[in-house]
């Protein structure tokens, strides 16, 4: 009940937050001095043809009247024409967004794994001698970034010792079943085992590649945030009971210090999302970052839009998501 | 026979590359069915030695010498599995804080399946029938539907009961209770107390109960052993020991705390404050000597032992204790310095709303209250928690606006908002915050957070300075104090500094919440005495707002008895004490 009513709260303020977020976007590819007409005429295009399909283009109205008509065409789903793909921009995301997200999942699947473990590990460890060891090895983890470790896997796992594929989403002459664009979920459905496999294998590195590089804060929340709880009168309270020191652990302890670290997972998948944008170019993965980074480049706007947009939306259903896992973990945010 | 037996017990810390002992050499035994109480203030030692029964102990603290049995076995050198199976099921504990003591994350049913489940009771059907049982036993209503709640959605007796019904769950043989009642209310202190005992009384159990309350353990318990500096200073026969104290330091905490009934007396105020581990590690002589108003030269050279038979005492010379006298008795009471009304109260009201949007609730946190404060006069407001007494202060302070009814502090209505009503408000009133530790900014020297006020008047460094030292020295405290943060403060000077912060500007009134409740009786003591000083220079009125009857009854002309928001008893302490007119009232008295 409260689950629901509170998802709905979320959902009405993000109306609002939609609005400003297109508004933002629109203007401030509206006053970068390019010339989305120009740019997509031929090199030989006189004025009068550019004028004229800045016309076409409705570039000579005002802005309000431009975003006016951008944001009528946009609910009826119609993000315009990519100017360098000459596709539908809408479809273009379609196509790719599932991608970004699978790589995300799976880059969050490894970052939780090794940070929550990681975690574990480092609070056993404390006030060992091994402890400084553990420490500097996190700090090494945590001062990586993401795109280092991307080009290191290259060269060691596919390169040096050719044991993984470090380019695309499947192996080539391997055909999309295409119905959700979830290549995982889409093998599945159909039965396709060497294309889940294949699938599979190629997301292990730019996954792991984000995934470490997200992993070592969860690491240090998690294990500052189990040493508070062993300081809560509940846990020595547990002792005072007999129970014993790995139920303590799981169940006491992990229950409540893993609250913490989940607002910091929450705000990890948005940066995440943003950060699969190197990682796809490096490993040349046809996702949304992809789509985004030549976007950039041809200075395509309709694209960058709804990139934009689409980036806004998935972090606000990320929020939404965790403010869920949160009311369902933690029972104190629940009415009296 | 004897359950458990403490023979020459020492516990230790190392502390700057020292060893220095926490408990030392204790000795005691507790038969079966006997209630033993361990009473002493903070830093005696008295929680170390529950604790070094069930082995957990603070990082770095262990039992460094003589010998710890339960039933004739072994505790400190017991594997721990051994341990564990003792725990909860043949010694069971029973803590402080119970709302923090259950996880917030479990069901309560979780939590007592969890525990049935380490008793050994295999079907889940037959686990829930056992705590439902336990929780009847504890005099729980509706036991089947508390299981399915969180403690955060429980009151802080149904926690405690809670507990007790885990405690008892598996009829132990010994029962260790470390200060059970002193975070709860009054009226239900009482009834908790009461509920250990009948279940004691069920199952014979074995009670080791810890406390600082000398009275309570008087009253309660069979055997006392006083508690300080880690070592018991005296043992014997509980009311014998209330009663006719032979240590010094026990006859001092009994002349500290101030009576219910009877004549008013003066409040015997123990200087300074227990040593700390370090300077007691060092210490030759007996550890009270320093405070001690009888030490002679041997008592500062040679400690002396534990003896006696039935009654045992640690002193050279105990036929001295009972000359110990109460000193003054204090100024008398009723008195107002003037007619003048300084705070008129009137139909003050404050409803506060939460829920959200779709959802509103009310709570009505005041009542339509009515009084008044006269000049110099210290009104005390009494009532449990929940009964709107700490709103209460908050709206004469401005720190919540009324939702009805008008504040007139000082001639002039400050229950408006405005700047003109604000600077009014504060120039007149100051407030004393209950906990100084969350009230004290603890990265600002003493000196600049006791001359806030100053500062903000826009005071230069050389007058802020002077009447710090001032402060200070009118405080009790010395003056290298004001150099520190109130991080490397005790807790009784850190409320010296509160009340400071709030005496800069000499106020007409002071607004104090609960500002000597979790104080040790002897620090307690000497904080009255500062405030009846304060009083007699200054002059100023207090809102004294506190659940203690009896630090009322001393320090207060007024009284007002606060019940569900609204005041439903309000007269001369005396009077209301001695002739209760409401049914509150009476309960309040009774528990007390």
């Amino acid at each position: 009940m409260i689950l629901w009513a509170t998802l709905g709260r979320r959902l009405v303020t993000a109306v609002p937050i939609l609005c400003v977020v297109s508004v933002l976007l629109f203007t401030a590819l509206r006053v970068l001095p390019v010339d989305p007409a120009a740019m997509s005429m031929p090199p030989n295009a006189t004025k009068e043809e550019i004028e004229a399909a800045r016309r076409e283009m409705g570039l000579d109205r005002p802005l309000p009247e431009q975003y006016g008509l951008w944001l009528g065409r946009a609910m009826r789903g119609d993000f315009g024409r990519s100017i360098h793909h000459r596709r539908d921009a809408g479809a273009l995301v379609r196509e790719t967004l599932p991608g970004t997200i699978e790589l995300a999942l799976a880059a969050m699947a490894v970052s939780s794994v090794l940070g929550l473990g990681g975690g574990l590990l480092l609070f056993g460890l404390r006030e060992r001698t091994m402890e400084p060891v553990a420490e500097t090895v996190t700090t090494l983890m945590m001062s990586v970034p993401e795109f280092l470790w991307a080009l290191l896997f290259i060269f060691v796992f596919g390169v040096a010792l050719q044991a993984m594929p470090f380019t695309g989403r499947l192996d080539p002459g391997m055909k999309l079943p295409g119905l959700t664009g979830f290549l995982v979920l889409d093998a599945v459905l159909t039965g396709r085992l060497d294309i889940l496999w294949s699938a599979l294998v190629h997301l292990v590195l730019p996954a792991v590649a984000l995934g470490l590089a997200f992993a070592p804060p969860i690491m240090r929340v998690l294990r500052a945030s189990l040493i508070d709880t062993y300081h809560e009168d509940y846990i020595r309270q547990a002792r005072l009971r007999g129970v014993s020191e790995g139920r303590i652990l799981i169940r006491h302890a992990l229950k409540n210090a893993v609250l913490p670290t989940l607002t910091l997972m929450g705000v990890q998948f948005g940066f995440l999302f943003g950060g699969s944008l190197l990682v796809e170019v490096i490993y040349s993965y046809p996702g949304m970052g992809n789509l985004m980074v030549d976007a950039v480049r041809n200075a395509d706007l309709p694209i960058i839009q709804v990139v934009g947009l689409t980036y806004c939306v998935v972090v606000l259903v990320i929020n939404s998501v965790v403010d869920g896992l949160y009311l369902v973990l933690n029972p104190r945010l629940r009415p009296r | 026979m004897t359950l458990l037996v403490a023979r020459r017990l020492t516990v230790s810390t190392v502390l700057g590359g020292m060893r220095a002992p926490v408990i030392r050499g204790l000795d005691l035994s507790l038969a079966p069915g006997k209630m033993l109480g361990l009473v002493g203030e903070s830093g005696a030692g008295k929680s170390m030695i529950g604790r070094a029964i069930a082995q957990v102990m603070p990082a770095g603290f262990a039992v460094t010498g003589g010998l710890l049995e339960f039933d004739g076995r072994d505790l400190v050198g017991m594997p721990a599995a051994a341990r564990r199976s003792l725990l909860g099921r043949d010694i069971a504990f029973i803590p402080q804080e119970p709302l923090t003591a259950l996880n917030p994350v479990l069901t309560v049913g979780a939590q007592m399946e969890e525990h049935f489940s380490h008793l050994g009771v295999n079907t889940r059907a037959e686990r829930l029938a056992r705590a439902i049982a336990a929780l009847e036993a504890v005099h729980l209503r509706d036991a089947a539907d508390l299981l399915a709640r969180y403690p955060h959605q429980l009151s802080g007796g149904m926690c405690q009961r809670v507990l007790i019904a885990m405690a008892f769950a598996s009829r132990p043989r010994l029962v260790i209770a470390d200060e059970p009642t002193t975070a709860l209310d009054v009226t239900i202190q009482a009834r908790i107390v009461s509920l250990m005992a009948e279940l004691q009384r069920r199952d014979g159990t074995a009670v080791l109960f810890i406390t600082h309350d000398l009275r309570l353990a008087g009253r309660i318990c069979d055997e006392v052993a006083v508690l300080y500096g880690g070592s018991v200073i005296e043992q014997g026969p509980a009311r014998q020991v209330l009663e006719t104290p032979l240590h010094p330091y026990t006859r001092c905490l009994q002349l500290a705390n101030p009576a219910l009934s009877g004549a008013r007396r003066g409040l015997y105020a123990l200087p300074d404050q227990m040593p700390g581990l370090r300077a007691l590690a060092g210490m030759q002589g007996c550890h009270f000597a320093p405070r001690c108003p009888l030490a002679g030269d041997e008592c500062r050279v040679r400690m002396p032992d534990l003896a006696g038979e039935t009654r045992r005492v640690a002193c050279w010379q105990p036929d001295l204790t009972a000359g110990i006298g109460a000193g003054p008795a204090p100024p008398a009471v009723g008195v107002r310095t003037s007619g003048v009304k300084l705070v008129e109260v009137r139909g003050l009201g404050k409803i506060f709303r939460t829920g959200s949007v779709f959802r509103r609730r009310q709570t009505r946190a005041v009542i339509d209250v009515d009084f008044d404060i006269a000049a110099g006069e210290f009104v005390a407001v009494v009532g449990e928690s929940g009964s709107g007494k700490s709103t209460l202060g908050r709206l004469l302070m401005g720190l919540e606006r009324p939702s009805s009814g008008t504040i007139r502090l000082d001639g002039r209505i400050v229950s408006v908002p405005g700047e003109a009503a604000r600077r009014h408000r504060i120039r007149t009133a100051q407030m004393v915050f209950q906990d100084p530790q969350s009230a004290l900014n603890p990265r600002r020297r003493v000196a600049d957070i006791i001359t806030a006020a100053l500062e903000a008047a826009g005071a230069d460094r050389a007058t802020r300075a002077m009447r710090a030292s001032a402060l200070l020295a009118e405080m009790g405290l010395a003056p290298e104090i004001g150099g520190r943060t109130p991080s490397q403060l005790s807790g009784g000077q850190r409320q010296r500094v509160n009340i400071a912060r709030a005496v800069c500007l000499v106020p007409k009134l002071l607004v104090a919440d609960e500002i000597v409740s979790g104080l040790d009786v002897s620090i307690q003591a000497q904080l009255l005495a500062l405030l009846q000083r304060l009083r007699r220079d200054h002059a100023f009125a207090m809102l004294f707002i506190s659940h203690d009857l009896s630090v009322v009854r001393h320090l207060c002309d007024r009284v007002l008895v606060m019940y569900q928001g609204a005041i439903v008893e309000q007269g001369p302490v005396e009077q209301v004490f001695a002739r209760p007119l409401h049914a509150y009232t009476r309960s309040l008295l009774a528990a007390a």
